[in-house]
């Protein structure tokens, strides 16, 4: 027989689909063709597979060779295919062991001289083969990543030359271990800016979407990065989850796979495909790349406009569905949205220390709108911030440690659970105002604020899910007077 | 040039219906272009301040607006964003006259979001300009509308200017036409009140209540003597020690933010957001578009 055939797995989104590499080596004159839709860094693997062979000390045939990828009707791209191909050439031509890969995955590109390097998406590739029930083999380097998928059993090779007499030995991969969280953002390093932190606080406890709005210097970067420190390590799914994202994304994915919670902070001048995902072959963007973790967007009204009603989807759904040309892709992007923006152009609309700001009304008024009302309406908590005053600086006491307010935030989330609630996020409508049990003088409340602060009904939502969590926070079964009275201190501006 | 609008008038400066306050005034207009009632330009009370007004400066100009209108004072303002707004607001709200002096044609909605209450002036108030119809606003057509303002006054009242104030000019013109220049004071930790209070040092009567106002219109014969005033003052004096009357006599004294009111009166903040938010349903106080929370008077 001079047929062999190898399985990987080409990702969609963050899918791997099953491929069947076959290899046909034939009569006829020498050639060596690649089908099936693969692109162009598909079809150069042909050179990269010919030097690697005969580097390897195999021999390259001097045969008709075709190599088809199945199914050839889907669209495939990247250098993943390399070791596939090699090997389903290899069996082909009985110079390795043709049992040895039956039942067996592989992904690897290849240089040159036999090496098998790593491929972004290699954890895609694990999570793959541990659904359709086979081995993996794949780059020696990627070992400690997939260690972390359970029921994986991995052979990492660091040169095409290894698999002469069969698979290489099992590697046993350390795990990933990172440090989960770096002292140097710790809460406690922030002096006042005791409002600020509270709602840091909810926002870790709810899910809830914050805006900073606040002069230049305020300290709203500083706030925003104490956000992931306070919130619960990752579950080892979530962080398989957003560790799979920054795989097929071509990121390091070893501290997500730690615990670690994503925070990623793109420039405003990020493209609607940046953000939320696209381009051809379709990447995940910061949206997905954020998932389970905190979206941060600095200086919010720079954003393109179209880039931030983009995140109006995965901000309601927790996913970015993009339709292209060649099908459609599903990334997940369930984050956390933390947004800072000035108060106005100059940035010191209301800085008592910086004198008067002479930006028009409708300057202003244009300045906000370029944000959205649909974007500000996803928005649960928002809040001034200012620069802290000089004296408070020195004589305010040392704040409470990141693990202090981690679990704090923990015992509020367990105690939603133990109700047997999702996280306040995903509340809304009916389901709501069954978790709020407000109590008579609390329903009194949210009327009254709604009366006052002309509330729509998106408002009155927000009201009533800052105070659910902040209920939360105090283990109340039922959301009290007092709860939807701090809620309604972090309410939208009325700008 | 363009016709005179539908319901527009026309009146020249010897033309029997123009306003004799106005004539008499230095550099009076050649031309007064308007529409509705022509009767209302007489001498009446301007009540300006700045276009940036917080919280405080709109409610000082409703309160005051409000008490002259329902005794019969005209109400002349620039129809501005802020200060000049609530003055014509709360004088139509209480079945008062008023009149709104443009810095462009009488028939140009400006700022756009005066439209509607301009509107409603041209028909239950009066809208005036010096300038030709259709004339789109310019920045130098604002202290020559100011000086208009200032001529059709008796009083000039200035509810709220920081300092340096195009409110400034109107208090000029007043004082080169002789007429009274009051100013309500302000904290002198508030940048948006140094205006006044400079006007205040210089010699305008300070306004800290109804009865001191109306005491001034009485003077300048806009109200009759002996008119009954027992309004009430606005130090409202919740009485006892309580955090709540604290924090209450602490913003009413300096608008600040939250946490500072946290820091200053020794408390957590939770519980300062949930008596900000019981102070505001009562309607003493409200949050500034700056974030701070302080004084206010409910529409």
């Amino acid at each position: 027989m001079t047929q062999g055939t190898v399985t990987t797995f080409a990702v969609s989104g963050v899918d791997p689909m099953p491929v069947e590499v076959q290899a046909d080596v034939g009569q006829g004159l020498p050639s060596f063709s690649v089908v099936g839709l693969g692109d162009a860094a598909v079809m150069e693997a042909r050179d990269r597979v010919r030097s690697a062979m005969r580097a390897s000390g195999y021999d390259f045939p001097n045969a008709r060779i075709v190599v088809n990828l199945a199914p050839a009707t889907q669209r495939k791209h990247g250098t993943g295919f390399d070791l596939p191909i090699a090997l389903a050439i290899l069996v082909a031509t009985s110079q390795i062991p043709r049992a040895a890969l039956s039942g067996a995955a592989a992904v690897g590109e290849l240089a040159l001289d036999g090496r098998v390097l790593p491929v972004a998406g290699t954890l895609a590739h694990a999570v793959g083969a541990v659904r359709i029930g086979s081995v993996l083999v794949g780059p020696a380097a990627c070992r400690d990543s997939v260690a972390c998928v359970d029921g994986l059993a991995f052979h990492g090779a660091d040169t095409l030359a290894q698999f002469k007499h069969g698979l290489p030995d099992v590697a046993g991969g350390r795990g990933a271990t990172a440090s989960a969280h770096a002292p140097s953002a710790d809460i406690a390093a922030v002096v006042g800016q005791q409002s600020a932190k509270r709602v840091l606080e909810l926002s870790a406890a709810g899910e809830l979407n914050v805006l900073f709005v606040g002069p230049p210097g305020a300290g709203k970067t500083m706030l925003a990065r104490r956000l992931p420190p306070i919130l619960p390590p990752l579950e080892p799914e979530q962080a398989l989850e957003t560790a799979v994202i920054h795989s097929v994304a071509g990121l390091d994915e070893r501290a997500v796979l730690g615990g670690v919670r994503p925070f990623r902070a793109p420039h405003h001048t990020a493209t609607t495909a940046g953000l939320v995902g696209g381009g051809t072959p379709p990447r995940p963007g910061e949206a997905s790349l954020a998932h389970n973790g905190v979206l941060f967007l600095d200086e919010l009204a720079e954003f393109g406009p179209a880039a931030l009603q983009a995140l109006r989807q995965p901000l309601e759904d927790g996913a970015v569905r993009l339709v292209r040309a060649e099908g459609r892709v599903t990334y997940p992007a369930r984050f956390t949205l933390v947004a800072a923006m000035n108060p106005c152009p100059c940035g010191h609309l209301g800085d008592a220390a910086r004198g008067t700001c002479h930006c028009s009304e409708t300057a202003v008024s244009r300045y906000h709108a370029r944000v959205g009302g649909p974007l500000l309406d996803r928005i649960d908590l928002t809040l001034r911030v200012d620069r802290v005053d000089p004296d408070a600086l020195l004589d305010a006491p040392v704040g409470e440690s990141s693990a202090v307010v981690r679990a704090r935030v923990a015992s509020a989330r367990a105690f939603a659970a133990a109700d047997d609630r999702p996280v306040v996020r995903l509340l809304s409508g009916a389901a709501l105002l069954a978790a709020c049990l407000l109590t008579p003088s609390a329903r009194r409340a949210v009327s009254a604020s709604a009366r006052t602060y002309h509330l729509s009904g998106r408002g009155v939502t927000r009201l009533l899910r800052v105070a659910r969590t902040v209920a939360d926070l105090q283990g109340a079964e039922r959301v009290e007077e007092s709860h939807v009275q701090e809620a309604a201190l972090y309410r939208a501006a009325s700008l | 040039m363009m016709p005179i609008p539908v319901g527009g008038w026309e009146v020249r400066v010897h033309a029997s219906g123009y306003p004799a306050c106005l004539r008499e005034s230095p550099r009076p207009p050649r031309e007064l272009r308007g529409f509705g009632d022509r009767t209302l330009l007489r001498p009446g009370l301007a009540i300006v301040g700045s276009r940036r007004a917080t919280p405080y400066g709109e409610s000082c100009a409703r309160v005051f607006a409000a008490a002259a209108g329902e005794r019969g004072v005209v109400i002349i303002s620039g129809a501005a964003v802020g200060c000049d707004m609530a003055a014509h607001t709360a004088a139509l709200a209480v079945g008062g006259m008023t009149v709104a002096v443009l810095g462009c044609g009488a028939d140009v909605d400006y700022p756009a979001s005066a439209a509607r209450l301009l509107a409603r002036m041209r028909t239950d108030g009066a809208v005036v300009s010096e300038l030709p119809w259709g004339t789109r606003p310019m920045p130098y057509h604002f202290p020559e509308r100011n000086r208009i303002i200032a001529g059709l006054a008796a009083v000039v009242l200035v509810v709220e200017a920081g300092l340096p104030s195009g409110t400034f000019s109107t208090a000029d013109h007043a004082l080169d036409a002789g007429r009274t220049v009051l100013a309500v004071p302000g904290s002198v930790f508030s940048a948006n009140s140094r205006g006044c209070n400079r006007l205040i040092q210089q010699g305008a009567h300070p306004v800290a209540d109804v009865s001191d106002l109306l005491g001034e219109l009485q003077a300048a014969g806009l109200v009759p003597a002996g008119f009954p005033s027992s309004e009430r003052g606005f130090a409202t004096d919740a009485g006892g020690g309580g955090a709540l009357s604290r924090l209450e006599a602490a913003l009413a004294a300096d608008p600040m933010r939250p946490d500072d009111a946290a820091r200053l009166l020794c408390l957590d903040i939770v519980s300062v957001a949930r008596m900000l938010m019981s102070l505001e349903a009562q309607g003493t106080i409200t949050r500034y578009p700056d974030g701070r929370y302080g004084p206010f008077v409910r529409p």
